[in-house]
């Protein structure tokens, strides 16, 4: 038989794939959810606002702040648009921490917060098992940390808080009003934080470096080495020689939002949104919500080698033996009863053998007495 | 330029003055990283306060204790000698719980209060005994943009009764004009509102004269100063500015229109100084007395 010819380079169109997840995600768009996190005054609206260029959350209104709540709680605030771009849509959720860092005393004020982050996880965990799976998910994607542009290094309630935070939401520190602080500064600060996140084993968000793509690759050292971000935020457009830019508008200049050497906003918003937004999304999913199902699966009581389970597998192993054993018996008795009629078959046909001699046997002593009689009636003839 | 302190020293006291020099201590207030060490370095016009250690990660995290620590500068303002005492408060507002920090500064400032008593009762008194009582606190807001924190309320509140409270803006550079003023206004609101006492440059209306009256009611509009420091000169067109760099435009420290620090520095040390003194001989040291 001759050899199979080799299969060439057949396309039978895997490498469509890819397509046909663009399509069914376009469809189907995404659900992004981000949080912000800081003291008041750090400029958190302005930044939600500037970022997805659409006014997203209204400023506090300062008339109201005489009735200022007196229990010193951290509220939850939720704000939820629907942006669309190119056709793509988006549901958008920006979650607002009022009153976060604002007391004289601020003891526990990141309790509402973890407490926030991890009912989301659970409420995905607990419908797991339900009938109907669909559900609004408004697991946190991204959780930006904004840092007073103190230019010292990280206050001690930044650092507690983001111990906490780092463990259950992709965390990204941001260094609020950047405009406060010179360049020079700014990198020691930039420095001296990034020195406090390694010292205190904060996990901050860090995206992958390698890729394939070399632009890909160029782009996300740059982000790396810009981390933690610096931001100016603004909403008015400003003239600089004769151009219209988003920026603020000082006596002295114009600090600019979107120019690169002022501050790194572009840079956060390309990771945001532009490059790495799927990033954030799976890995809140694969990462954080796996670590928060894990803990609390075996927190009650249910584990891979689950003593139950084991006694389980125990019980069906001696099934199995059992079984065999039973089968073994089995075997044996058919055996014996399949010996038992052989030999009484054996019995049968020598018996029939022997009467049938007996009938041979009878048949020739008639036969020789037929013949005998014969010659006697022959004899007498004669 | 008429200061209404001058007016109370005549001849005698005046020489007396120039001689042994003025005495005066300012207490800065603030959360940290206000601008409060820069701040003095720029009034005094030296590195005074020299730079607090921020390099160690460590002690970052750790419960910070309030370090009162007053330093003494000898200045020259216009003939004038003054001693300035200056006690900075490293670690105000830096910590999770920042309530117990008021304690420390109260009992800082009452404590002087007492010594002076002290000393005042005494038979023999000690002539090398230095007033440490403090005249002026300024306390360093944060430029939210928004308007005053509860801790800022609470504390002004309580230590507004012991001690002239000037509230002070730092890093004004990080707020455009328009909401400078804003912030201003609503500060000014609170304070009302809040019924926190400040030193609100108290006139008379029928013993000061006008250009008095007019330069109080000016100084309290301006209240409160908005103040931008810096220890760097830069020469631009030929002179020496002291000024803050920025890729967009340069900041300058003595420009009124920049800032208030200018004007912050001539009431502080020159027009309205004796004033403050005077206030807290009479009304806060009063009190105590007569507890």
């Amino acid at each position: 038989m001759a050899p199979p010819a080799a299969p060439g380079p057949v396309s039978v169109g895997i490498a469509n794939l890819p397509n046909q997840r663009h399509k069914i995600v376009s469809r189907k768009g995404a659900s992004y959810n981000i949080m912000v996190v800081g003291e008041s005054g750090l400029g958190k609206t302005t930044f939600i606002n500037t970022l997805f260029s659409a006014l997203m959350r209204d400023y506090k209104r300062p008339e109201q702040r005489f009735a200022k709540q007196l229990d010193r709680t951290v509220q939850i605030d939720v704000v939820r648009a629907d942006i669309e771009e190119k056709g793509f849509n988006v549901r958008l959720s920006v979650i607002d921490t009022p009153g976060f860092g604002d007391y004289a005393n601020n003891t526990d004020c990141w309790v509402p917060i973890v407490q926030f982050l991890d009912e989301q996880h659970q409420h995905i965990l607990n419908h797991e098992t339900v009938p109907n799976r669909k559900t609004d998910d408004l697991r946190v994607h991204a959780c930006l940390y904004f840092i007073q542009p103190t230019g010292h290094t990280l206050k001690p309630l930044d650092i507690e808080v983001m111990k906490h935070l780092c463990t259950r939401v992709n965390l990204i520190p941001v260094i609020a009003k950047a405009d406060t602080i010179t360049p020079a500064d700014m990198l020691a600060f930039k420095d001296r934080i990034r020195d406090c996140i390694s010292t205190h084993n904060i996990q901050v968000f860090t995206p992958a470096v390698h890729s394939e793509d070399e632009d890909a690759t160029r782009r996300n050292t740059s982000i790396l080495a810009a981390m933690p971000f610096s931001v100016i935020a603004s909403e008015n457009d400003v003239q600089v020689n004769g151009q219209t830019v988003r920026g603020r508008q000082y006596l002295w200049g114009v600090a600019e939002v979107e120019n690169e050497a002022h501050c790194d906003f572009k840079k956060l918003r390309n990771l945001l949104i532009r490059t790495h937004m799927h990033d954030l999304i799976t890995t809140t999913h694969d990462h954080h919500y796996e670590t928060h199902r894990v803990a609390k699966l075996t927190a009650s009581g249910r584990s891979d080698d689950d003593p139950a389970l084991q006694a389980r597998r125990g019980f069906e192993a001696k099934m199995k033996e059992e079984e065999a054993e039973l089968r073994k018996k089995f075997t044996e008795q058919v055996r014996l009863e399949e010996n038992r009629f052989r030999q009484w078959e054996q019995k049968l046909i020598s018996e029939r053998d022997r009467l049938n001699e007996d009938l041979d046997k009878q048949h020739s002593l008639v036969k020789q007495l037929e013949e005998e009689l014969e010659e006697i009636i022959a004899a007498r003839k004669r | 330029m008429a200061s209404s302190g001058a007016s109370f020293k005549s001849g005698g006291a005046r020489r007396k003055a120039t001689k042994k020099g003025l005495v005066f201590t300012v207490m800065i207030v603030g959360a940290s990283g206000c601008g409060k060490s820069t701040f003095i370095n720029t009034l005094c016009e030296n590195p005074v306060i020299l730079r607090k250690d921020h390099a160690d990660a460590e002690k970052a995290a750790q419960l910070k204790t309030i370090g009162l620590a007053p330093t003494t500068v000898e200045l020259d303002e216009d003939g004038l000698k003054l001693s300035l005492t200056v006690v900075d408060t490293p670690g105000f507002g830096d910590n999770i719980n920042n309530e117990p920090a008021f304690e420390d500064i109260l009992g800082y400032i009452e404590h002087q209060y007492e010594e002076i008593l002290a000393q005042e009762s005494r038979i023999k008194r000690n002539p090398r005994f230095q007033d440490n009582r403090v005249h002026v606190l300024l306390y360093f807001i944060q430029p939210s943009g928004h308007s005053l924190r509860e801790m800022d309320i609470e504390f002004m509140r309580l230590l507004g009764a012991r001690v002239n409270v000037i509230p002070v803006i730092g890093k004004a550079d990080s707020m455009t004009p328009q909401e400078l003023n804003a912030f201003k206004k609503r500060i000014m609101e609170d304070i009302s509102h809040y019924k926190i006492p400040i030193y609100d440059f108290p006139y008379d209306e029928e013993e000061d004269d006008e250009e008095t009256i007019e330069e109080n009611n000016e100084l309290r509009s301006l209240l409160p100063f908005s103040v931008i420091g810096s220890e760097d000169e830069v020469v631009i067109s030929g002179r020496r500015v002291r000024c803050r760099q920025y890729p967009w435009g340069v900041v300058e420290v003595d420009n009124s229109k920049h800032c208030d620090f200018s004007k912050l520095r001539y009431m502080l040390l020159s027009s309205h100084l004796h004033d403050l003194k005077d206030i807290t001989h009479d009304v806060f040291d009063d009190d105590d007395e007569q507890d």
